[in-house]
């Protein structure tokens, strides 16, 4: 087959250009380190690649969330569990002023200490986070949520709960409401309290109270009314005149009342005509609660009246310490999950980054491999043009 | 008696012609459509003498191309696919440079995301509402970027069309001046070699523009026609093209032919038909996405935006806007009539530009390829027509025939905006807030409160769950509904779920969370909608959608690429069988030029001979 010079130079030429452009591309690779250089080069892993490393965005940002809630729930966390030692501060200052031997004077001084108190059990309600942000005001963090007045506190907050984006599908507290924490707690012992008769004139103190029997217990209002010392009738506390319920006996110094499945143990010694109401739990908040014992204890005379106040005050101090607790359990609840998605995010980032190397990063092994073989392709093509080109009859004509 | 001397004269003069057509055919060796060109000797008549003829010698006949009409024809062919593959490939190299530059919109929308995340975590932080805004405006330029780069490219491309017919005619001009040319060298019965190269060479440059089908006359003339069939050259006469804006849409160019009707579609191969090709299956295609996107994202994010409320208690309004979808008149119309388009449902809407037309009594719709696309409704505002997701009115005064393009997405990114520059506006608190009751004695328990339409016109009026019995509530006293533990109860617009045992008298109030609310539940939504079905009937997040666009514009630029390779190798089979005949090589000139200079070294000794031989003559004859 014939020949056309200038088209085998051209052809030539060609292959050198076509040579020289794949060995560019390669280097090209090679300095920035990238598998695909357009979405051309591998449509498919271009567009896998966009998505994955938008998911690994997404996960980050997941961490990111996870760190600023941690950040929050330990704030939290940490003054929950200073105002548990207040109340236990409190508890101890309560028991040591109901100690028989107390004067109206020391009691006296036991309630400028417990005001005190007080003031720093509404500060650590008013505690802000790092950002500036009331910790228990809700979704009013910028509003300071408890505002104290003389002896009553206010709530100036609201009941949300700000949550968080810990995953996919994911959403947990970052908080809890002082309306939830330091508000709404139930007085008594969680299902009724005991109130002595304002008229009592006996040595009866009601201590601890419970719930026996749970299927008895209709969450009625109830009179417990002694008609000695040693007796005594239930009445329906809204038919005080009505019938008696039941009626029982009470072996004097800590005996105990049962009826419908609720038990009062009593010590001292009641007085006919004294009466004890027994109501369905409400809320009663934290603050009110030391005020209730500051104010008996501010109140002269002490005695059993006092000692009533007192020990359902306890029972409610009680119940504080109970919803811290649980509150703090709540937390350290929501900050496992937090963590143990923190550990599942920090592998399903390894993995992304993982794929996305697979889908983009240059395997520099093969492509330096491919580099010399290229080199050596295009040094090929230059070798044999120039010598190509020296075979000419021209060069032997004379 | 033959006469020796003018034998060697003859073949000396034939000699000479040979060495001028290898000396032609050297010098030629680089000249581009060059035919390789070859002389041909016939021995003279010979003269009778009596009883035998006697040779007189040789004459150069002719010198003639060596040229084949089908091998070239094949090269017209294979250059005009390998013009058409190379353009292509090209131009959608550069789609493929604008999407893996540095405007990476996944890259803004997740940092734009992790933004909103971010005042979710912190809601009434001013310095994260203000980051939020500065992605927002980040994640837009974005969007103009591309859209503007993509813009760049369709200008491209108009000025390319305008380049390739100026070339088209030009070329054009040149053929039908040859065709005459040529015409008249034949006229002295000789054949015109380097007039027919020109030629050739005319039809293979145009060739590459457009594809080409040449056929020849009886009078040696070309007729040239391009695409399908539009005659272009016809003897010495040349038809123009020209460019005229679309009809519909004046930012881009058509190739008119000379009858005045749009030939764009019919020029088959050649660079300026990939450029068409380009602009309608990769460029359009990859605009329109890139717009669907940005108004997925307004729609979707301005929704979300919506069931919130700001930091002044106001319901959220628009975070981003987008202008509506464009429709252009077409410049036939002859009514008054005019159509305006809205975007009514985004999962439904699609990359297509549509055409709308009235033929005197009723519209119907197809897309610009002319595909019919079903429609509903009436046209009116009450009753708009719903044409794939778009909500069409038509305005009275349309004539028969007239018609309307509408385009829903292709410039959609460009007119995108961030509507919110007051950080405060950021609707990151949800609209409403629950309260239990402060002096429940039941133990009911606040869950999900939900917002499912914050247009219900009784939305914002405080509402209070009063339970009357453990099992029995009311809203606003309002009429009994039974409770069990962990039912979901209904307000207007919204939904409540309560867990645990209330007791009578127990009261859950649901109101408006008012101003400075550090809540965050719309946040959370509003940084969810990334990860939130919207387009294709609620399947594709705005972020897929993106990538989408990347594996269409790459498997556009990869086949591209593959197109290239093939036809150039067609090219290059079809250019070395024909250069094989018709290219000069320079070891058969230099034999032929040993072969010339021999044959033209012993005419010049036939010469002599004959020289000699008569001086042998007069020597004897002087005696």
């Amino acid at each position: 087959m014939r020949i056309s010079t200038s088209w085998g130079a051209q052809q030539a030429v060609n292959t050198m250009l076509d040579r020289q452009y794949d060995l560019s591309q390669t280097q090209l690779a090679l300095g920035n380190g990238k598998a695909i250089q357009t979405p051309s080069d591998n449509p498919a892993a271009a567009a896998r690649a966009v998505d994955v490393s938008s998911a690994s965005a997404q996960n980050d940002q997941y961490t990111r969330n996870i760190q600023s809630a941690n950040t929050k729930l330990s704030a939290e966390e940490s003054t929950l569990s200073s105002a548990g030692d207040i109340l236990d501060r409190i508890r101890t200052l309560t028991l040591e002023g109901m100690n028989g031997t107390q004067t109206d004077q020391s009691r006296q001084s036991i309630a400028t200490e417990l005001r005190q108190t007080l003031g720093q059990l509404v500060a650590l309600g008013n505690t802000k986070d790092g950002q500036g942000e009331y910790l228990f005001a809700g979704s009013r963090t910028s509003t300071q949520p408890f505002t104290l007045s003389d002896l009553s506190v206010s709530y100036g907050g609201d009941q949300n709960q700000r949550m968080v984006a810990a995953a996919a599908g994911l959403q947990v507290a970052t908080g809890d409401s002082g309306s939830d924490v330091f508000m709404s707690i139930r007085g008594g012992n969680g299902t009724f309290v005991t109130t002595a008769g304002a008229t009592n004139t006996g040595t009866g103190v009601v201590g601890a109270t419970s719930v026996t029997d749970a299927s008895q217990w209709d969450g009625g209002s109830y009179t417990v009314n002694f008609t000695s010392a040693t007796t005594y009738e239930i009445h329906d506390a809204t038919n005080p005149t009505g019938p008696a319920l039941s009626t029982g006996t009470y072996s004097g110094d800590s005996g105990t009342i049962n009826f419908k499945g609720a038990q009062l143990n009593i010590t001292g010694t009641p007085a006919a005509g004294d009466s004890f109401a027994v109501a369905p739990s409400s809320s009663q908040d934290v603050f009110s609660t030391v005020a209730g014992i500051i104010t008996a204890f501010e109140t002269p005379g002490g005695g059993a009246g006092m000692n009533n106040q007192l020990n359902a005050q306890l029972q409610n101090l009680d119940q504080a310490q109970t919803s811290f607790t649980d509150t703090r359990t709540k937390i350290g609840a929501r900050m496992n999950i937090l963590d143990q998605q923190t550990q599942i995010s920090a592998d399903t980032s390894l993995q992304y980054a993982g794929t996305l190397s697979d889908l983009t990063e240059l395997d520099v092994a093969s492509a330096a491999s491919k580099f010399s073989q290229q080199q050596a392709a295009l040094d090929a093509a230059q070798q044999s043009y120039v010598k190509m080109q020296n075979l000419s009859l021209f060069n032997y004509l004379k | 008696m033959a006469d020796l001397l003018s034998t060697g004269v003859s073949g000396l003069l034939a000699s000479q012609v040979g060495l001028s057509t290898v000396g032609h055919n050297i010098s030629n060796v680089n000249t581009a459509g060059y035919t390789r060109q070859t002389t041909t000797f016939n021995a003279r008549t010979p003269e009778y003498n009596g009883g035998y003829y006697v040779g007189q010698g040789a004459d150069a006949i002719s010198v003639q191309r060596a040229y084949s009409q089908f091998l070239t024809q094949s090269v017209w062919s294979a250059s005009s696919g390998q013009s058409r593959a190379s353009q292509y490939a090209t131009l959608t190299a550069s789609v493929n440079n604008a999407v893996s530059g540095s405007a990476n919109l996944q890259t803004a929308l997740d940092g734009f995301f992790g933004s909103v995340s971010d005042v979710a975590n912190a809601p009434i932080d001013t310095a994260s509402r203000q980051a939020m805004i500065g992605k927002a405006n980040t994640l837009v330029a974005t969007f103009k970027s591309l859209s503007s780069q993509f813009q760049q490219l369709d200008q491209q491309t108009n000025q390319q069309i305008s380049a390739a017919v100026d070339s088209i005619n030009s070329l054009a001009k040149s053929i039908a001046d040859l065709n005459g040319q040529i015409q008249k060298g034949y006229a002295g019965g000789a054949v015109p070699n380097d007039l027919l190269d020109a030629r050739d060479q005319a039809v293979s440059q145009l060739s590459q523009i457009v594809g080409v089908n040449v056929t020849q006359t009886s009078d040696h003339m070309y007729t040239v026609s391009v695409g399908n069939g539009q005659p272009l050259v016809n003897g010495t006469d040349a038809t123009q093209l020209s460019t005229a804006n679309n009809q519909y849409d004046s930012s881009r160019l058509e190739v008119v032919g000379p009858g005045g009707s749009v030939i764009s579609n019919q020029l088959g191969s050649g660079s300026l038909g990939a450029t068409f090709d380009f602009r309608t299956n990769v460029l359009d295609p990859a605009r329109n996405q890139l717009g669907r996107a940005a108004i997925a994202m307004t729609d979707a994010f301005n929704k979300q935006s919506a069931q919130g409320i700001d930091l002044n208690g106001a319901a959220g309004g628009d975070f981003f806007s987008i202008s509506d979808p464009a429709v252009f008149n077409s410049t036939t119309n002859k009514g008054t009539g005019s159509v305006a388009a809205t975007v009514a449902d985004v999962s439904k809407l699609d990359a297509s530009d549509y055409i709308m037309r009235f033929d005197g009594t009723n519209w119907s719709a197809t897309t610009t390829a002319g595909v019919t696309v079903p429609m509903t409704g009436t046209g009116t505002a009450a009753d708009p027509f719903v044409v794939g997701g778009l909500n069409v009115t038509v305005s009275a005064g349309a004539v028969a025939g007239d018609s309307f393009q509408i385009q829903p997405t292709r410039n959609a990114a460009s007119t995108m905006s961030v509507a919110v520059s007051d950080t405060s506006k950021i609707a990151a608190s949800g609209p409403l807030a629950a309260t239990k009751g402060a002096s429940n004695t039941g133990k009911g328990v606040l869950g999900n409160l939900t917002v499912t339409d914050v247009t219900n016109p009784a939305f914002n009026t405080p509402a209070t769950i009063t339970f009357t019995s453990p099992t029995t509530y009311s809203i606003n006293g309002g009429a009994p509904q039974a409770y069990a533990d962990g039912d979901t109860i209904t307000g207007p617009g919204w939904t409540l779920k309560l867990t645990g045992s209330p007791a009578a008298n127990d009261t859950f109030s649901v109101k408006p969370a008012g101003s400075a609310s550090g809540d965050n539940g719309n946040a959370l939504a509003m940084a969810n909608v990334a990860t939130k079905g919207v387009l294709d009937n609620g399947v594709t997040t705005v972020g897929k959608s993106y990538s989408q666009l990347i594996a269409q514009v790459g498997t556009a630029g990869a086949q591209a690429n593959t197109a290239l390779t093939a036809q150039q190798s067609i090219l290059d089979q079809a250019t070395a069988s024909q250069q094989s005949l018709s290219g000069v090589n320079m070891d058969e000139e230099a034999a032929n030029l040993l072969r010339f200079q021999q044959s033209y070294a012993a005419a010049a000794q036939v010469i002599n001979t004959a020289n000699t031989i008569f001086n042998s003559l007069l020597t004897a004859v002087q005696g």
